[in-house]
Formats: C-alpha cells, sequence, structure tokens
C-alpha cells in the first residue's frame, strides 16, 4: 500500500516537471509542487497512526550512555571523556548554548521534551516543543535531496513508507551540530554527516527511532541507537509553546506603557544566578 | 544611611531579579548535588514562569535560627511542568508559604538548588517536578 502511495507521489512529481516551460532552451526548470488532490488526501488515513504526543524514555537515553556508546574516534573519544569528568565533578560543560537547536541527530537522541507529527500530502513534519523553532520538514513526495543543500540545524530530510515504517534519510546538517550523548556531552559533527532513521510503533503506543549516524568526522562506524517515545493522549500532554529565548529576556514597560522584553545578561550555558550565600 | 541602605538594596533586588531570570538553553543538573536533599521553609517572592527553565525564589531558611534570605529553585519547562500535575503559573504565588526539598548547587557561596518537591503550608498541596516519573503512554 505504501509502495503504491509512492508511486502516485513520484508520479505527480514527474507531472510537476514535464510541466515547466520548455520553451526557452537554458532556462533553470522550475520544479512546481502540485496542488494535492483529494485522493493525496484519503491516502493519509491508510498511513498508521502516530497522532497523539510523544515523550521521550529519557532513563533510557541515560543508560545507552554506557550501554551503547558511540563510535567516538579518538580525539572525540578524548572529549566526551573529558566532558564526563567534569559532569561527574559539578562542573556540567555548556554544549547546547543560547537556545540553539539541539539540532539533528541530538533532538532525537538527548530532547527532553515532547514532539508531534503531522502528515500532510508529500510531507510528514514532527514538530518539538522546545528551542522556539523544533521542527523537521520530512519530504514524502519522492524528491531527491539537493545537490548541495545549505547545511542547517535539522538538515534535509527525505523519506518514504515501507510498510508502517517512516525511513528517513537527512543529510546537509551543520557541521557545528552536535552529536550528544547528554545534556552535557557530545562532540561537533563536524560536517560529512547523513543520518538515516526507521520510525515506526513498536507497540501501540510506544514509537522507536532507530537511528543510524554515519558521521566520518567523529565517528569510526555508523553508530546504530533506538530512542524510545511515548504516546499521550491526555490533554494535559499538548505540546505548547516553547520560546527557549524568553528566559534570556526581562519583562518591563517602557515609557509609552507598552509591554516589552528588555535583554538581560546571562550565563552561555544557561546556569542561573542563584543568589549568593548569607554567612 | 538609611537612603544609601535603600539604594543598595534596590540594586541588590535588581540584580537578583536579573540574575533569576537569566536562563539559557538545554543544562545538565550535576551542578546540583542530587545525593543530598535540603529543606527550605519560607515565602515565595516569585514565581519565573518561563522557558527554558521555570524557576522559584523563596526567602526563607534551611536551619532553624538562620536569618531568612533569599534562594533560588529551578526545574524544567513550563510544559513539562504542567504535566508533572498540579503546575500552572498561577500555582505559586508571592507571599506563599512553602516548604522545598531540593538537591543543593554544589557551590557553597550560592543559594540555590534543584527542587525536587514544593508543599504549600496553608492548603498542603504538593507539587513535584520529575519529568522522568513519565515514562509510560496513556498517563492521565
Amino acid at each position: 500500500m505504501r509502495h503504491s502511495m509512492a508511486a502516485l507521489s513520484l508520479a505527480f512529481l514527474a507531472v510537476a516537471v514535464v510541466s515547466v516551460d520548455a520553451a526557452e532552451p537554458g532556462k533553470k526548470q522550475t520544479v512546481i509542487n502540485p496542488p494535492p488532490t483529494a485522493q493525496d488526501w484519503a491516502n493519509l488515513a491508510k498511513l498508521p497512526d502516530w497522532s497523539g504526543v510523544w515523550n521521550p524514555k529519557i532513563t533510557d537515553q541515560d543508560a545507552q550512555i554506557k550501554t551503547n556508546p558511540p563510535p567516538w574516534t579518538a580525539k572525540a573519544a578524548a572529549q566526551i571523556d573529558h566532558m564526563f569528568a567534569e559532569e561527574k565533578a559539578g562542573r556540567p560543560p555548556p554544549v547546547f548554548v543560547e537556545c540553539l537547536p539541539e539540532a539533528m541527530p541530538s533532538w532525537m537522541l538527548i530532547t527532553h521534551n515532547a514532539m508531534e507529527f503531522l502528515f500532510t500530502p508529500g510531507r510528514v513534519t514532527i514538530l518539538g516543543e522546545s528551542d522556539g523553532n523544533r521542527l523537521r520538514r520530512i519530504y514524502t513526495d519522492g524528491r531527491a535531496h539537493p545537490d548541495d543543500p545549505d547545511p542547517t540545524f535539522h538538515g534535509h530530510s527525505i523519506g518514504h513508507w515501507e510498510g508502517d515504517t517512516l525511513v528517513v534519510d537527512t543529510v546537509g546538517i551543520r557541521p557545528q551540530a552536535y552529536i550528544a550523548v547528554s545534556e552535557a556531552a557530545g562532540v561537533p559533527n563536524n560536517g560529512d554527516m547523513h543520518i538515516i532513521e526507521r520510525i515506526h510503533l513498536a507497540t501501540p503506543d510506544i514509537l522507536h527511532d532507530d537511528l543510524e549516524i554515519i558521521a566520518p568526522k567523529v565517528l569510526t562506524q555508523p553508530w546504530k541507537t533506538t530512542r524510545i517515545f511515548f504516546r499521550q493522549r491526555a490533554r494535559k500532554f499538548d505540546i505548547v509553546e516553547g520560546v527557549c529565548l524568553e528566559g534570556s529576556f526581562a519583562e518591563k514597560t517602557d515609557p509609552d506603557g507598552n509591554a516589552i522584553f528588555v535583554p538581560i545578561p546571562h550565563q552561555v550555558g544557561g546556569n542561573l544566578y542563584a543568589p549568593d550565600a548569607k554567612r | 544611611m538609611n537612603r544609601r541602605v535603600t539604594m543598595l538594596g534596590l540594586v541588590a533586588a535588581l540584580a537578583l531579579v536579573v540574575g533569576v531570570r537569566s536562563v539559557a538553553a538545554h543544562h545538565s543538573t550535576t551542578m546540583f548535588d542530587h545525593s543530598k536533599t535540603v529543606t527550605l521553609t519560607g515565602t515565595v517572592v516569585e514565581l519565573h514562569w518561563v522557558n527554558p527553565h521555570v524557576s522559584i525564589l523563596v526567602h526563607g531558611t534551611v536551619k532553624d535560627g538562620d536569618t531568612p534570605s533569599d534562594w533560588l529553585l529551578e526545574m524544567t519547562s513550563p510544559g513539562n511542568l504542567v504535566r508533572a500535575g498540579g503546575w500552572s503559573r498561577t500555582a505559586v504565588k508571592p507571599g506563599d508559604k512553602v516548604v522545598i526539598e531540593m538537591s543543593p548547587l554544589r557551590d557553597p557561596d550560592k543559594q540555590g538548588g534543584a527542587l525536587k518537591k514544593l508543599t504549600m503550608v496553608d492548603s498542603g498541596l504538593v507539587l513535584t517536578a520529575n519529568i522522568r516519573a513519565q515514562e509510560q503512554p496513556g498517563l492521565e
């Protein structure tokens, strides 16, 4: 069933490519995304039900630090060991600073926050609660990756359905994006990272993201890991706005009586400034 | 003299307000000593209901006989706290009397901690902040 949908998508893409103006030789072809048909919308009903809100199994993230560590290069391993030592000493190194996105793959690897899936024709969208702009667009319309995508925090993702499993291929991720095993231990991927995910329901309300992370600058071989998410349907679990930067501003009133944000000094690693001890 | 003291107090208070709002991004919590539990009894000064981390400023003491002073308690995000149950941006108000259990900062020069449990003295309402307690589907 999924294959037929993929074929349908490819057919639409072909129509889109054919429909470009061929009257001007040498003109760069404009690819038009065709408007979804009623059948495209109807086909979404055949996909597995991933509705609801998904929150991560953080204890398993924690456990895999020891049970399934990434195959770090010696250089990366030395940095990670130092970070673990610093964290153990009560000086956790800042990894995710100034509210920059956790990015891929760390969002999937070490998030403490909820996410949700949206299915629309030709696309799966993952929305997260944190960082203010945590969003993954996974194109399932049959397109290929761009030849030279602009590096982004979440990369360029294309996906297809194999049965009830969404297979996602992601490239074009910023070299600064961390491969993190905790909020205090990770190294930037340093470029050329490629991530393959197989996202599927393991049980009716437990979702697995089987990741294969290929990062030749910091890993000696592809790293496979599974991350686990729990489905919640209670309304209190609904995703809410999570603008990370709001903590970097104070709420003030300007001379005109307007309610405004005023930037305030803040530590790069996100530590709070606790009051000085009174002794 | 009195005016000078007042001004110093205002500056200190402003610095404090600026400081406690200074939160950025996600971080480990090992600056807190999770092997210890310190109980703080006092009065809420302010609840900072912001992402990425909510915090509460409390004026109180951890030992009988101490002079009351300000402590900062850090928690998870507003969204995660709502799911933990009972929390909202108006759940705790300035002036509320509270008893708080926290993992204290390791830094002996600072008065802060990670909040484990808050009990409202007047109502007996108990609020917690452990998102690892939510690891099963279909929670209500």
